[in-house]
């Protein structure tokens, strides 16, 4: 068997850059030798993550074969996530994944980028040639669009496009999704939805009904864009972004239980995708499901080892999550829970040691986990460490305020904690995100089961009144306002009923009651969402109490 | 205290999901395989004519890569019964599909002196890229165990269908496989050593090719230009 010493190819492989990248010098060796023999020169090649992303910063590379498993340290879908997010290396350049799976399971449902094209191993000289060979022709053809693309020219990419679908149709596939993903962006969404629809109506493709999907959702067509993502994720069980999206139209329609389901699935399904944990986290806590929350932000912590995506954020929230989880629980299992919160925190000052408040925002939590665990001394002396920088309300950072605050409480110092909440919220007047967490915190400054107890009975008793048990409904506010006394909603709430019954009854000893209730909203800032209510429940009752 | 804790394991035993304990086995066994395909190809390139034309060395890889295609059709059906195989239909310009996928035959082919032939128009078809090389590997595969001298792949438009095949000038299918439609997953016979396993397999992957009321399909039958056995795959 001799080697062809001419390349029968249009490949003019000598005018480009290689990089390889291979945990196993025999492979980086033979790839080199397969290269040389089609022409190659400029090659270059890497063991290791670091000195290849490196070699990217300073030098210009057209082809990047990269193997996906590189044993310890970062794999090839964190190489080209970092080369593509850094921008280190261009869309016009290929990226190619080199795999020993079959399947795509490992780098499946890797959510933002994707390789060019995947190369399954065993590799051999021919494969690799006819796979270059047509990946470096498909570039040269669409190169004009790629370059647009890599400048944000994005009207200029979308001309180049449609002149171009005629003329190629080998590339059409490539073409038509490059183009509704360009109209996407420019916000041309009836353009984008048109080629979506054009191409279903010809075919049943996956692809397409994503985008339409996604589209629907774009344009606040929730109920379409729910039913069309879950018929794709039923047709197409392993579809993961399919998932994604068809969380975020449940979101948008305030089924958020349902949401956090869908995307249990898809990690299920495709447990390697950090940020789609992070979105399972932040939903699972939103819905008060702890256990599920904390385990998404471990995952997540866990995937950021290698990514891109690792950041003490990840680690503060794991941090968070376990504390709530452990508050007040001292079993073992809360024991547990507390010490890995702990661990957590440590390691996140150990590992952004030069990030700014670290150390403050990792004690305030620590501090309310030893609380939590009925360790007051140790709690103290958490918050002690970090004193200087938690003194002055004026300027610590709101975040890191309100997360002091909630330590406050726990610590039984409601006063300081209603000052600083009080001043943050005159600060964070115009933030609506920032002033939520100050109003939940000031109404439910309690442990995460207790806090679930007392909406409970609030639920309960907005029931009775609605059927009109009045005495049930004061009853079980009552009962409410003792484990959450300041709540707003729930003493508002209780004096409406109390109002009432005095209309029946005219025992004015229910307006007292009521009188009192509202006295202790007195320091309810200004721009608490029940502030209104509480301004006109309190004319009202003036007016009867006169 | 012994006692009790082998009682404890036995009784776990039972709880043990067997069809995915042999899935992640399989999983590795296909990855073993697939590194020693790869050192196979290095083993090649290095010796040159030396091995090349060696049959014990077209054997061990002609075997080798039997077990791997067999291994992810195995993958492949287990993934199917836990409804979590689809067919992700893109459009691809048939020709380069195809060549790309002889590619990976090319060394084998030299080696076992086998003549070959891709004779594809130049269209697009519509079809999932993984699923139809696993297909596509297997029937390969089967065509150079059972021809003597000559393999064709031929790819055209009939009757609204994309048609594949793989003809050989082998002796051609016995008459009781040559048929159109679904294979039965009849139990293996074990005195001719064939399973229905690539096909079920192929005609699994046919018919998850569906457009509008259309479905793709398999069918066997013998003559053709090289008046061996001929394998096609009709995709809609």
């Amino acid at each position: 068997m001799t080697e062809p010493a001419a390349v029968p190819t249009g490949t003019d492989f000598a005018k480009l850059s290689y990089l390889i990248i291979d945990d196993f010098e025999s492979f980086r060796l033979s790839m080199r030798e397969m290269l040389r023999s089609f022409g190659a020169e400029k090659i270059e090649s890497s063991a290791k993550a670091s000195p290849a992303i490196q070699f990217c910063a300073y030098n210009h590379v057209d082809v990047v074969l990269c193997d996906f498993n590189l044993g310890e340290g970062k794999n090839g879908q964190h190489i080209l996530e970092e080369l593509r997010h850094k921008k280190l290396l261009k869309r016009s350049s290929i990226f190619l994944m080199i795999t020993a799976e079959t399947s795509k399971d490992m780098v499946m449902g890797a959510r933002e980028y994707q390789p060019d094209a995947y190369l399954t191993k065993p590799i051999n000289r021919a494969m690799l040639l006819k796979r270059l060979d047509s990946l470096v022709s498909q570039r040269t053809a669409l190169l004009p669009i790629n370059r647009e693309i890599d400048l944000e020219n994005f009207p200029e990419a979308i001309s180049l496009c449609l002149k171009y679908l005629p003329s190629q149709p080998r590339y059409k596939t490539w073409l038509m999704k490059t183009l509704a993903d360009l109209y996407c962006q420019v916000g041309d969404f009836s353009h984008a939805l048109k080629i979506y629809e054009d191409v279903l109506n010809q075919r049943d493709l996956s692809w397409a009904s994503l985008g339409r999907g996604r589209v629907l959702l774009a344009t606040g067509h929730y109920d379409e864009a729910e039913n069309a993502l879950s018929v794709l994720t039923q047709k197409h069980p392993d579809y993961m972004e399919a998932y994604d999206l068809l969380a975020q139209a449940l979101e948008k329609k305030g089924k958020s239980g349902q949401a956090q389901k869908v995307l249990e699935k898809a990690s299920e399904l495709s447990p390697n995708a950090l940020l789609r944990q992070k979105q399972l986290a932040g939903l699972s806590g939103a819905n008060q499901d702890l256990v599920t929350a904390s385990n998404a932000w471990r995952k997540t912590v866990t995937l950021g080892t290698h990514s891109i995506h690792d950041s003490s954020e990840n680690y503060l929230a794991l941090g968070q999550s376990l504390s709530d989880l452990s508050e007040g629980d001292t079993s073992s299992d809360g024991y547990a829970n507390a010490d890995e919160a702990l661990t957590t925190l440590r390691r996140m000052e150990r590992r952004f040691p030069d990030e700014e408040n670290i150390k403050v925002r990792s004690r305030v939590v620590q501090s309310r986990v030893h609380a939590g665990q009925g360790n007051r001394q140790e709690a103290n002396k958490a918050l002690e460490s970090v004193s200087d920088q938690l003194s002055d309300n004026e300027t610590v950072d709101p975040e890191l305020g309100i997360d002091y605050a909630k330590t406050l409480f726990r610590l039984d110092r409601h006063k300081e904690a209603k000052t600083l909440l009080g001043v943050l919220s005159n600060r964070c007047a115009d933030d609506p995100l920032l002033l939520q967490k100050i109003e939940n915190l000031l109404d439910e400054p309690v442990g995460f089961q207790q806090k679930l107890q007392a909406r409970t009975l609030n639920r309960d008793g907005i029931k009775a009144f609605e059927a009109n048990d009045l005495d049930q409904a004061i009853k079980t506010f009552d009962d409410a306002l003792a484990i959450v006394p300041d709540h707003a909603a729930l003493n508002l709430n209780l004096c409406q009923v109390l109002m009432k019954k005095h209309k029946s009854t005219n025992d004015n000893t229910l307006l007292q009651k009521a009188q009192k209730h509202l006295e202790r909203l007195e320091s309810l800032p200004a721009q608490h969402r029940q502030h209104r209510r509480l301004v006109s429940l309190r004319k009202k009752l003036q007016g009867m109490m006169t | 205290m012994t006692s009790d804790n082998t009682d404890s394991a036995r009784k776990q035993v039972p709880n043990i999901d067997f069809s995915m304990v042999l899935a992640s086995a399989v999983h590795d066994m296909k990855n073993s395989l697939g590194m020693l395909l790869n050192s196979l190809d290095d083993l090649r390139r290095e010796q040159g004519e030396k091995i090349g034309e060696s049959s014990r060395f077209n054997t061990l890889q002609y075997e080798a890569e039997r077990m791997h295609n067999d291994l992810v059709q195995l993958l492949g059906i287990y993934r199917l019964g836990e409804n979590n195989l689809s067919a992700h239909i893109e459009e691809h310009f048939v020709p380069d599909f195809l060549s790309e996928h002889m590619a990976r035959h090319t060394p084998l082919l030299e080696g076992l002196g086998i003549e070959f032939e891709l004779e594809a128009h130049d269209i697009n078809g519509f079809f999932d890229q993984d699923l139809l090389t696993g297909v596509l590997n297997n029937t390969l595969n089967n065509a150079l165990r059972y021809t003597r001298k000559k393999i064709k792949l031929s790819a055209r438009e009939r009757e609204g269908y994309l048609v594949i095949a793989v003809e050989d000038d082998g002796e051609g299918y016995p008459d009781n496989m040559q048929h159109t439609g679904t294979p039965e997953f009849k139990a293996l016979d074990f005195k001719s050593g064939s399973t229905s396993l690539g096909l079920f397999f192929a005609s699994s992957v046919a018919s998850l090719h569906t457009a509008n009321e259309r479905k793709g399909s398999i069918r066997l039958h013998n003559g053709g230009s090289l008046g061996g056995g001929i394998f096609e795959i009709w995709l809609p």
